[in-house]
């Protein structure tokens, strides 16, 4: 930050939505100042108004919305200027990226039209020439044949191609300022982090100020020089990111801190041996889907692993790695093709619905999405009770005893009772659905991402009670996730899984603290640590995977990974790697790995 | 794209085919006599047994399919619909005197709703929840409930006989002026072949009255489509985006239109559909002796061969027009062909 | 506690059909006149003892417009009702339960929607005889597929999300699921298309009998009512049709806006 006049700099920021007689206020008289070359973090819940508020900076608001006060430009008032003008700053020297790049595309046009457009509206480009330069572009960001790329449709292209692509046209103008709003969300872990590095290195070559909208404390913390906090609509706390972790000033910004977690480590993770009875055993797991076109994609292949009483096994992958299927799987939700699952001695894969029906008090479940997971128009009294009632004989009064238990073991109170889960917020939600998973006192639960869809905060508090409901009732459970951290918290032991196949076995302390796998690691590097003295792009060594998760659709003969990894040589192309114990309880599947072991 | 249109042509054939076999079976299912309206009081069995010969029942019902559809003589497959049991005339022929009346009729009702309700309702679009917004919606909701045949009545009360500015409604045309030659049998463009405008200008009056009672139907829901359709694209993602990146206005309001006007083809399609056998009661209210008013005394005259026949031309219309549209749809948004 | 501010459309609506049922029953008997016989001089303008005139054969006009529910909006209702409750069924049944039924069901329901309605009405009314019970046969076989198509769709989207997933995992069989769970869920849709189907329900057996297809005169019924003072119109006669004509659009109205009401209601 050597220069000290803003770049952009707004004074009494006003943003209204009318409908009819009533305006809806969205952002509030708000002054902020932007500088060049400076990457700012803004954060705040939904409804704080920071969606808004990047778009505001460029003079724009969603349809009907109205702004009004001063945004000054390079010392002019975007808000004064005539259309042509502003038209020639926007997508010039101020940058857009939305939230869901396949939205942010015509459905109608193709992309390569799209993409010249924008060209020529800032060029003398002709049409040719523009056509020929969205060509480039799109071989740019690593999409092959792209001349027959560009005349397709966007739902014809990935969510991650459509990112990269309007990410390069927006930085390939090289903006003053660029404004990312929520850039990342959707996208898998590894990606994110390369998604991330590559603005980060392009803002700091050519100078560009970045203002970047998150819910995600991490990427404040390991990618922003400055954070900015927005409560409704307006600025709650402005302060070097350095600053702010020492010391926040709000109470919203105390709970942001707290919510990266205590990062303390499960007890007993590093207990290898284990003497308790086995609760679950899966060998062998196999699940194909037929997809169109009449291909097979590869869901889960030989997936096995046992889970003792009282212990608790993460299952970490991003999107294909198959880890939702395994618990689905386990559930019944799904049949294995092959296989076997064992509960408790007696196997459960290939019984009948009705008989694995007599299991389902003894398995439960509690899914992703908070508000999807309830019946929208049942009271919550009724959705703790469901279980009690189908699968217990006690009595009227019996049964709503327990629900009040139940209601207070997840630290809510009675008084949500009679509510219906529209009114209540994600946390409670999700909280709601853990009693109801409960209810029957299972002997084993399966925790499909719960804290993937609440906000920081929520999560937080999620975690916490998961991890002293485990103490207390001595809990049994799969958490899958593609959160390391989080799995760290709350599992004894790990299963890392890439492309329907784990990669990687052991204590959560083990794989933590010395990732053996090619793909561990790199996951590992892209966890974003909630503190700004150990970021991301401060270390030098990182292990980096090329390109983007391909789909488990036509695998390779040889190591799943090797298309990508940084390590990778012929034998791991040729070779379809094994899973090889290294230790007790530990396994990994390379061979390079194996050999390091050694 | 030729693949997709060949297969809905021809789905489209064999439901059109379908749905008129389904109808024969069901006329001949159903309790009502034909021969009764023939043979008058006391009839004797023989003159009844002569009437069912007469008109080709006596037979059993496949013999009857297979001479409707052509296998014993003319039928279906050779272009024939058969021959009144009223006039004795051939139904394609009362069928092709009818029809382009009706057509007259639809066609230029929804150019006149459309015009009306696209302009007015990109106009609400782009201000919710004001004046115009809500007098939009309260239109769309007063003109569904409407009985259109009642309105023409109106209509005429008031611009024919308080005001004295329409025709009379009496067909399509001042009684003492001669039709002009039919050439396509549509009078608004025979007359202009035969450059007779007197008749042209009297045709256009006529249809007037009419017109303005489907258009009033009309308006309301195309422009509640209208203005939903423009206010959801207006809000869209891909919108803002346009204008975050500095396009031009004219590009982007372009953009903006193509987007909107899918949901609205979409329903023009079915209310077009559902006009087709709707403008009977406007029909009948004005005496334009359309297709409707055809199929109305044939049903009520028990004329089986007319009502099969009208059933048949209907729905091959409606299968082209469905099929036209869907082909502009498809033109319009690529997505359509990847189901 | 907010104050709950009562829709407008939504009391007019109620009131409209408050009226019209309660005419169904009791416009009958609350006529001045009999309906069905001549009272008085042919085609009188309205006045202090015939409120709305009388027609061409001398029967007060008055009278039958409040009679004409009794055919009218109870042909429609029960229609109506009949329609929602088989399509529901149906549409359950077809969307949660997908298999061979649930595509002879779907194909049936497109052949049908295809088809001219007002055409086939008329057809199916005149042949199998022109009288109330065989209109609300035949309406009700119309409508069903509307309900079915709905219901259906409904129920497909819901069948996805996340809480039946979860209430298979809970330990429900399927039955119960689409019992307990998803009926519940998708009867939004059929409750909206019941008022507005009633609503369509009294426009066509008064288009029917307009042009002659409907009930028999001198039944009271709206449409018959308009058709009778159609040709007298243009000499001034106008009170035959228009008061019947009001009621139809008043009555109309009224279930489309209780229509409308529900489904906003039900968005939120």
């Amino acid at each position: 930050m050597t220069d000290l006049t803003p770049l952009l700099s707004t004074r009494n920021l006003t943003v209204k939505y009318p409908y009819g007689d009533v305006q809806n206020v969205v952002i509030d008289e708000l002054n902020l100042d932007l500088y060049p070359g400076q990457i700012v973090g803004l954060l705040g819940e939904s409804g704080s108004g920071k969606s808004s508020l990047a778009l505001a900076l460029m003079g724009l608001a969603r349809h009907p919305g109205v702004v009004s006060g001063e945004v000054n430009f390079r010392g002019q008032d975007l808000l004064k200027m005539d259309d042509e003008e502003l038209r020639q700053i926007r997508g010039n020297s101020i940058g857009l990226i939305t939230q869901k790049p396949r939205q942010a595309l015509d459905p109608l046009v193709n992309v390569g039209t799209q993409i010249s457009r924008v060209y020529r509206a800032h060029s003398q480009a002709s049409k040719a020439e523009a056509q020929i330069r969205a060509v480039e572009l799109l071989r740019s960001v690593g999409i092959n044949d792209a001349e027959r790329r560009v005349s397709a449709y966007p739902h014809e292209l990935s969510g991650g191609m459509a990112q990269r692509a309007l990410i390069s046209m927006a930085l390939s103008v090289e903006p003053d300022l660029l404004i990312a709003d929520e850039p990342t969300s959707g996208l898998d872990v590894t990606i994110q982090a390369q998604f991330l590095d590559r603005m980060w290195e392009r803002a700091r070559d050519a100078n560009i100020a970045v203002l970047i909208v998150t819910q995600d404390v991490g990427i404040v913390a390991n990618y922003c020089d400055r954070i900015v906090i927005m409560e409704d609509g307006k600025i709650i706390e402005d302060r070097t990111t350095v600053e702010f972790f020492a010391n926040p000033h709000t109470d919203y910004g105390k709970k942001l801190i707290l919510s990266s977690g205590t990062g303390d480590k499960t007890s007993n993770a590093d207990v290898a041996i284990i003497t308790s009875p086995e609760i679950l055993r899966v060998t062998d797991l196999r699940k194909t889907f037929e997809v169109d076109g009449g291909k097979r994609l590869q869901a889960v292949s030989n997936a096995s692993f046992q889970i003792h009483k009282g212990r608790s096994l993460g299952l970490v992958g991003e999107s294909g790695s198959g880890k939702t299927t395994v618990g689905r799987l386990i559930l019944r939700l799904a049949d294995p093709d092959s296989g076997e699952v064992w509960f408790k001695g007696e196997r459960i894969d290939s019984i009948s619905p009705k008989e694995f029906r007599k299991y389902r008090s003894k398995i439960q479940a509690v899914f992703q999405d908070p508000f999807d997971s309830l019946n929208p128009r049942w009271p919550i009294e009724r959705v703790i009770r469901e279980p009690l009632d189908l699968h217990t004989q006690l009595s009227k009064e019996e049964k709503s005893a327990r629900v009040k238990e139940l209601v207070s073991l997840v630290g809510l109170t009675d008084d949500i009772l009679p509510l219906r889960p529209g009114s209540l917020s994600a946390g409670q939600q999700q909280r709601v659905s853990l009693a109801r998973a409960l209810a029957t006192e299972p002997e084993f639960l399966i925790l499909d991402e719960p804290t993937s869809a609440l906000p920081p905060a929520a999560r937080a508090d999620m975690i916490r009670l998961l991890k002293s409901l485990q103490e207390r009732l001595d809990l049994c459970f799969i958490f899958i996730s593609h959160d390391l951290s989080t799995v760290r918290e709350l599992c004894h032991d790990i299963a890392v899984m890439y492309l329907s196949e784990i990669v990687e076995m052991g204590t959560s302390e083990q794989v933590f603290s010395a990732p053996s796998h090619p793909y561990t690691r790199a996951l590992l590097d892209s966890v974003l640590f909630h503190d700004p003295n150990n970021r991301r792009v401060d270390r030098k060594v990182k292990t980096e995977l090329e390109g983007e998760i391909p789909s488990p659709v036509d695998l390779p003969d040889g190591c799943y990974l090797a298309a990508r990894c940084p390590i990778a040589e012929q034998r791991c192309r040729d070779d379809h790697q094994e899973l090889i114990q290294i230790a007790p309880s530990r396994s990994v599947r390379c061979w390079k790995s194996v050999e390091a072991s050694q | 794209m030729r693949r997709y249109v060949l297969r809905r042509l021809a789905v489209g054939v064999l439901q059109a085919l379908g749905i008129t076999i389904a109808v024969f079976f069901v006329i001949r299912a159903l309790p009502a006599d034909p021969v009764s309206r023939i043979v008058g009081m006391n009839p004797t069995p023989e003159s009844i047994k002569q009437a069912r010969h007469a008109l080709g029942i006596d037979m059993s019902l496949f013999q009857q399919l297979l001479t409707f559809l052509g296998f014993h003589g003319d039928g279906v497959f050779t272009g024939s619909l058969g021959k009144s049991w009223v006039s004795g005339a051939t139904v394609l022929s009362e069928i092709a005197i009818t029809l382009p009346t009706t057509i007259q009729l639809i066609v230029t009702s929804f150019i006149v709703a459309l015009a009306i309700a696209i302009p007015i309702g990109m106009a609400t679009a782009r201000r919710p929840g004001g004046k115009l917004d809500k007098g939009v919606f309260g239109y769309g909701l007063f003109a569904g409930a409407q009985p259109e045949f009642w309105w023409g009545l109106i209509f005429i009360f008031v611009f024919y006989f308080k005001m004295g500015i329409a025709p009379a409604p009496l067909g399509m045309l001042d009684p003492e002026l001669t039709a002009p030659d039919a050439v396509t049998n549509f009078v608004l463009i025979d007359s202009l072949i035969a450059g007779d405008f007197t008749a042209f200008k009297s045709a256009l009056g006529h249809l007037v009255l009419p017109v303005l009672t489907l258009s009033f139907l009309l308006v309301g829901p195309l422009l509640k489509m209208t203005q939903q359709s423009m206010s959801r694209v207006l809000s869209s993602e891909f919108i803002l985006y346009q204008q975050a990146s500095g396009l031009e206005k004219k590009s982007i309001g372009r953009s903006t239109l193509r987007s909107a006007l899918a949901p609205i083809i979409t329903l023009t399609g079915i209310l077009f559909g559902f006009m087709l056998s709707g403008a009977v009661l406007v029909e009948s209210v004005f005496s334009l002796n359309g297709l409707g008013q055809y199929s109305v005394a044939a049903v009520l005259n028990l004329d089986f061969p007319a009502v099969q026949g009208v059933i048949l031309v209907i729905s091959v219309i409606s299968l082209f027009v469905y099929l036209g549209l869907d082909l502009l749809l498809a033109k319009i948004d690529p997505r359509i062909l990847v189901k | 506690m907010q104050k709950r501010k009562i829709d407008p459309l939504l009391l007019i609506g109620l009131i409209i059909i408050a009226g019209s049922l309660f005419l169904a029953v009791f416009g009958n008997s609350l006529a001045p006149f009999d309906p069905q016989e001549p009272v008085g001089d042919f085609s009188m303008p309205p006045s202090a003892d015939h409120w709305f005139g009388t027609d061409g054969s001398g029967l007060d006009v008055f009278s039958r417009v409040l009679a004409a529910p009794r055919v009218d909006v109870a042909i429609a209702v029960t229609a109506a009702i009949v329609s929602a409750v088989l399509g529901t069924g149906i549409g359950l049944y077809a969307g949660y339960f997908t298999g061979r039924f649930s595509e002879i069901v779907m194909r049936i329901s497109d052949i049908l929607q295809s088809f001219p309605v007002f055409i086939l009405a008329m057809v199916l009314v005149t042949l199998t005889g022109r009288n109330v019970v065989n209109l609300i046969f035949v309406l009700a076989f119309l409508y069903t597929p509307i309900f079915v198509r709905l219901t259906r769709s409904e129920v497909l989207t819901q069948r996805t999300r996340t809480y039946v997933e979860a209430a298979r995992a809970t330990g429900n069989s399927e039955f119960q699921i689409a019992t307990r769970h998803v009926l519940r869920n998708s009867l939004a849709p059929s409750l909206v298309q019941l008022s507005v189907t009633v609503g369509f329900g009294i426009l066509l057996t008064a288009g029917l009998s307009f042009v002659g297809a409907g009930v028999r005169p001198p039944t009271p019924e709206w449409g018959i009512m308009i058709a009778s003072g159609a040709p007298n119109i243009i000499l001034n006669e106008w009170w035959t049709s228009i008061f019947p004509g009001i009621a139809i659009s008043v009555t109309v109205f009224g279930y489309a806006a209780a229509g409308n009401a529900i489904e906003r209601w039900a968005r939120k």
